[in-house]
């Protein structure tokens, strides 16, 4: 019985709160820094004022949250309006399980992993609903609205754009989607093992897609038609006060995470380095993982600066008129390339 | 298969709350909370069907039929503010139709339970059985027949969602109205500094 | 499957294959095409594509089973396969002219129209559950929308919606009896159900099964007791399609009804014989009374058809080769006899009224046109059954085969059944030879009076050329025994 349920159990249990921990920890400081990229590029200082350089800024907001008081109004559904945070930064949370940060290193290595993630960002939408319909009040629920048709519509091209690199790897294992990239044009070049071994090269126009609508999908500028602020004050979190809100922001920059280390696992070779060479390969996977998510973070921070929000009906168009049928054509081109050279 | 240990619990933990949320999904009160719960059913249809190895449905069930359809279902309940209270006054009415329906059905469902145990009319022929999941991943297993053998189906399959699609534009788009104007993209984009403005010197007090 | 199978296939399935492809090419066409002319260029090339087809199907033969035994071409489903294509064209010619007149312009119409098609083909092909239900869906969910395409129209808006529901409904038990029969025999394909059923004990569970199958498609050709959705439907749905509904899917549905209780039942005839007797009895009594009181002639026709549907019953329920070529025959005239009434229906048409419904529109039609009404006239003899026209053949095929099979009852409730039902047809002719003449309908559009003059020549020379019809009819109903 020990042996066989509660060790196995008790060491899944250390893990996912070990992953939890850390990763709660690496949320505070991403957020901190978006703060000040977006700081730097409109030349302001940023937080600065908590903590050396304001590095505890995010805990110092954490705790302002955490001891105020909730507010819940009074026409609101009660039961759903308090599960929706919940739901939503949980179901971000859920998704980390199979995310391998270094060879090995995932709590559940499991054969259909992409397929989780996929799914679990899919499920993320409902967060959002619940909170919009629960408020009861129109601007969330516009907000909610909006974020239900932008969701589902960019999950189209995002599943494409999975199922192209699956096409190359073969496998719906996240690990094995990593050390397929060990393997792939640059090899040919006379490049083993590089970083132009990598999916995104191969792969450019799905890479720039997947990016586009990871952008979508979390609702980051500049498709953050959910929570506009010119529009919509805060759409759906508008009624969210204290900890229903702050899970509200939990979950989004988890998410936000979440997706770009499915862009550093589809694209950039999760943790392999960059050179198969004396002073790369030393530095351990799981180092190479966080630098590269780190860059994608960089480069969500940066969209969100300088491009200005999209309209409705452009983002729409975006989604359906143009990255479906791109997508759609790279699926067949891909697996007739892959057919045609043999190579699949 | 039989489950048992942890497999068993976890398959009444998810069986016992698909079943109670599939209750509360026709008795809850509020048609907004029914879809949730009916949303709540599929989760654990889907936990259900990864527990029985089948991974690859499971994951395809949480991400077309939680991720998607459920989301446009909620919708359409949450917009349409339909007095379900008013409705369901009546629906007693027809208790006895549907009881009797229902006697029918699980009557049939008996008869076909009766045969699986007491062994009268057993299936001839067992399907072929699946590939052993250790060597064949299930969702290869799929790949392997369901373009080959079952090509057929799912062409046909693709015809319908195709007629499906096309049946809900047609029903649903109207012509523009007149009048309407509509951004054209690709003019706007083609659009040059030299087409839009003139440089014109004016003079002083004379005006254009 | 190997390359090989599959490339045979697809060579067998040829038909099928480029009625899919166009289906989608004209899509494109119409979606890129000017908006003004997209409808007129798209319903050319829809009727070209499927004279085509027909030409194709008729020109060559190529026979056999495909896709691993879910399809089936056959000497039988190219009987119904030209039916079927000879309906859809009909149909769709004649929906032109009314197209022009109700701004009934979406291009998608023939699109629809090729898709149901092809959803029938592949019915009257199929040779498994699996592959049965797949094409019956696409049958019908392009049915639902063809009913209700015209969205301006509260009647027809109706008519898409009760159809929808009644035949998700019928779709539903039919599922439930196929997973009944599969879970009984522990196959879905015709040749295996009927080999698993030979020579052991059938369980209550396969006849539970064997019904819900039933019902499903007895609702499909709409009869009795799933027949109420017919009259609403017709009546509601715009004239051209209500024409299309009552040729082209009738023969695909009686065509699947046929190939599985003979194919895959073929062995347990007793277990469905008594159904389908049932069926046929209730559809000729219900054709023949429940017209009397109509005065819409689309109801009336939707009642007729129904009537119809019970008299071609008659012959399935004989469970011969014979019977079995009645069926086919009965279906043929069915077909012309349909079409050609439609084509009157849809010259109903008067300058200030639009298009007009009532049979007593009909007034006074043999003084303003004598022409017109003597072939409506001959349409409506031989829908009654009165010799020498067609319609009296079809019945005298089913009729035969009953009585030789020993089922006289139901010959003799069929022969009462129509001396009933011939009421309401005399009525019409009553009304456009004796009433008052009402004001002049416009003239018909040239279409409309090439289907009526194709059909009164069919009913009229049945007795010439129904010969070889009948010959080509029993070599298509032995290729299921």
């Amino acid at each position: 019985m020990f042996e066989d349920y509660i060790f196995p159990g008790l060491i899944i249990l250390l893990q996912s709160v070990a992953l939890l921990v850390a990763l709660l920890v690496f949320t505070a400081f991403i957020l901190y820094a978006d703060r000040k990229v977006w700081a730097a590029v409109m030349s302001r200082r940023g937080p600065n004022v908590v903590g050396p350089f304001g590095l505890l800024q995010s805990f110092a907001d954490l705790l302002k949250f955490v001891i105020k008081e909730p507010i819940i109004p009074s026409g609101s559904n009660k039961g759903i309006f308090l599960l929706a945070p919940l739901i939503s930064s949980a179901l971000a949370l859920a998704g980390w399980a199979v995310i391998p940060v270094s060879e090995g290193w995932a709590i559940a290595s499991i054969n259909v992993g992409i397929l989780f993630v996929f799914a679990v960002s899919s499920l993320e939408v409902y967060g959002v609903i619940m909170a919009g319909w629960a408020s009861n009040s129109k601007y969330p629920f516009l907000g909610a609205l909006r974020s239900a048709a932008q969701m589902v519509s960019y999950e189209v091209s995002i599943g494409f754009v999975i199922v192209t690199v699956l096409l190359c790897v073969g496998s719906l294992n996240m690990t094995d989607i990593v050390l397929s990239q060990k393997d792939g044009l640059g090899t040919h070049l006379g490049l083993t093992n590089s970083l132009l071994d990598w999916h995104w090269l191969g792969l450019f126009p799905m890479f720039v897609i997947f990016f586009i609508s990871a952008l979508a999908e979390t609702n980051r500028p500049p498709f953050d038609l959910v929570e506009a602020e010119s529009e919509l004050v805060a759409g759906h979190m508008i009624e969210y006060s204290s900890t229903p809100y702050l899970l509200f922001m939990l979950g989004e920059y988890i998410a936000i995470l979440l997706m770009c280390a499915l862009t550093v696992i589809l694209f950039l070779g999760g943790w392999l380095p960059p050179l198969d060479i004396a002073p790369f390969n030393w530095i351990p996977g799981v180092f190479w993982f966080i630098f590269k998510l780190c860059m994608v973070f960089f480069m969500f921070a940066m969209v969100k600066t300088i491009v200005p929000r999209y309209r409705y009906d452009q983002l729409m168009r975006l989604g359906w008129k143009v990255f479906l049928p791109i997508s759609l054509f790279m699926v067949i081109a891909t697996a007739a390339f892959l057919k045609f050279t043999g190579l699949a | 298969m039989l489950l048992t240990g942890l497999g068993a619990a976890f398959f009444y933990l998810f069986a016992f709350v698909a079943i109670a949320s599939a209750v509360m999904v026709i008795s809850a009160r509020n048609p907004v909370h029914s879809v949730l719960y009916l949303i709540l059913t599929f989760f654990n249809a889907a936990a259900l069907f990864i527990l029985t190895g089948a991974e690859f449905l499971g994951m395809i069930l949480l991400v077309v039929y939680i991720g998607a359809v459920a989301v446009l279902f909620l919708f359409v309940v949450m917009m349409l503010d339909v007095d379900f209270a008013s409705m369901k006054r009546g629906a007693l009415d027809y208790a006895p139709i549907g009881a009797m329906v229902g006697i029918v059905l699980a009557s049939e469902l008996l008869i076909v339970l009766g045969a699986q145990f007491i062994g009268v009319g057993q299936p001839g022929s067992v399907a072929s059985p699946t590939p052993d999941p250790l060597t064949r991943t299930n969702t290869a297993a799929l790949g392997d027949i369901i373009y080959t053998d079952y090509i057929f189906f799912f062409q046909i399959a693709g015809m319908v969602l195709l007629v499906a699609m096309i049946g809900a534009i047609v029903l649903t788009l109207r012509p523009t109205r007149p009048g309407v104007k509509r951004q054209n993209m690709g003019k706007q984009v083609a659009r040059k500094v030299e087409d839009s403005i003139d440089v014109v010197d004016v003079e002083t007090g004379k005006g254009l | 499957m190997t390359v090989v199978e599959l490339t045979q296939s697809l060579n067998i399935a040829a038909p099928e294959l480029a009625l899919a492809v166009g289906s989608m090419v004209l899509l494109m066409i119409g979606v890129f095409a000017p908006k003004d002319s997209a409808n007129s260029t798209v319903t050319g090339l829809a009727v070209a594509l499927l004279i085509g087809v027909l030409g194709w199907m008729v020109f060559f033969d190529e026979q056999g089973t495909a896709f691993g035994g879910a399809f089936v071409q056959d000497a039988f489903a190219y009987f119904f396969k030209i039916l079927t294509l000879v309906g859809s064209i009909v149909a769709l010619v004649m929906s032109v002219g009314f197209a022009r007149e109700e701004k009934f312009d979406r291009f998608e119409f023939p699109i629809l129209i090729i898709l149901a098609t092809l959803g029938m083909m592949l019915m009257i092909s199929a040779t498994s559950l699996l592959s049965l239900y797949m094409a019956l869906e696409l049958q019908s969910l392009a049915l639902y929308v063809i009913a209700a395409i015209n969205r301006d129209s509260a009647r027809s808006t109706e008519a898409g919606l009760k159809y929808f529901v009644l035949g998700a409904l019928s779709s539903g038990m039919m599922l439930y009896g196929i997973s009944l029969v599969y879970g009984f025999t522990g196959h879905v394909g015709f040749t295996e159900i009927a080999a698993a059923l030979t020579g052991q004990e059938r369980s209550v569970g396969l006849l539970f099964g064997l019904a819900f199958l039933l019902t499903g498609l007895a609702f499909k050709i709409s009869a009795v007791p799933f027949h109420m959705w017919t009259p609403d439907v017709y009546e509601g749905a715009p004239t051209p399609v209500t024409a299309f509904f009552a040729a082209a899917p009738k023969m695909a549905a009686m065509a699947m009804l046929v190939r599985v209780v003979t194919d895959a039942f073929g062995t347990v005839t007793g277990d469905w014989q008594q159904i389908i007797i049932f069926i046929s009895i209730a559809s000729m009594a219900l054709g023949a009374v429940a017209a009397i009181g109509q005065n819409n002639i689309k109801r009336l026709m939707a009642y007729s058809s129904i009537g119809h549907m019970g008299y071609a019953l008659v012959g399935l329920a004989a469970g011969t080769v014979a019977g079995v070529q009645g069926v086919l025959v009965y279906m043929a005239i069915y077909l012309a006899m349909t079409l050609g009434t439609f084509a009157f229906i849809l010259a109903m048409r008067r300058k200030d009224e639009g298009n007009v419904e009532s049979i007593n529109d009909l007034a006074g039609y043999a003084q303003n046109n004598p022409l017109q009404a003597t072939v409506l006239t001959i349409l409506m003899f031989s829908l009654a059954g009165i010799p020498p026209l067609a319609g009296f053949w079809g019945k005298w095929y089913v009729f035969l085969a009953a009585v030789e099979a020993g089922l006289y009852p139901l010959a003799i409730i069929g022969v009462v059944a129509s001396v009933v039902g011939a009421f309401y047809y005399l009525r019409i002719i009553k009304i456009m030879w004796f009433d008052e003449p009402e004001s002049k309908f416009v003239s018909a559009a040239g279409e409309l009076r090439l289907v009526m003059g194709l059909s009164g020549i069919f009913v009229v020379g049945f007795i010439v050329f129904g010969g070889p019809i009948a010959a080509y009819a029993e070599n298509a109903a032995k290729a299921l025994f």
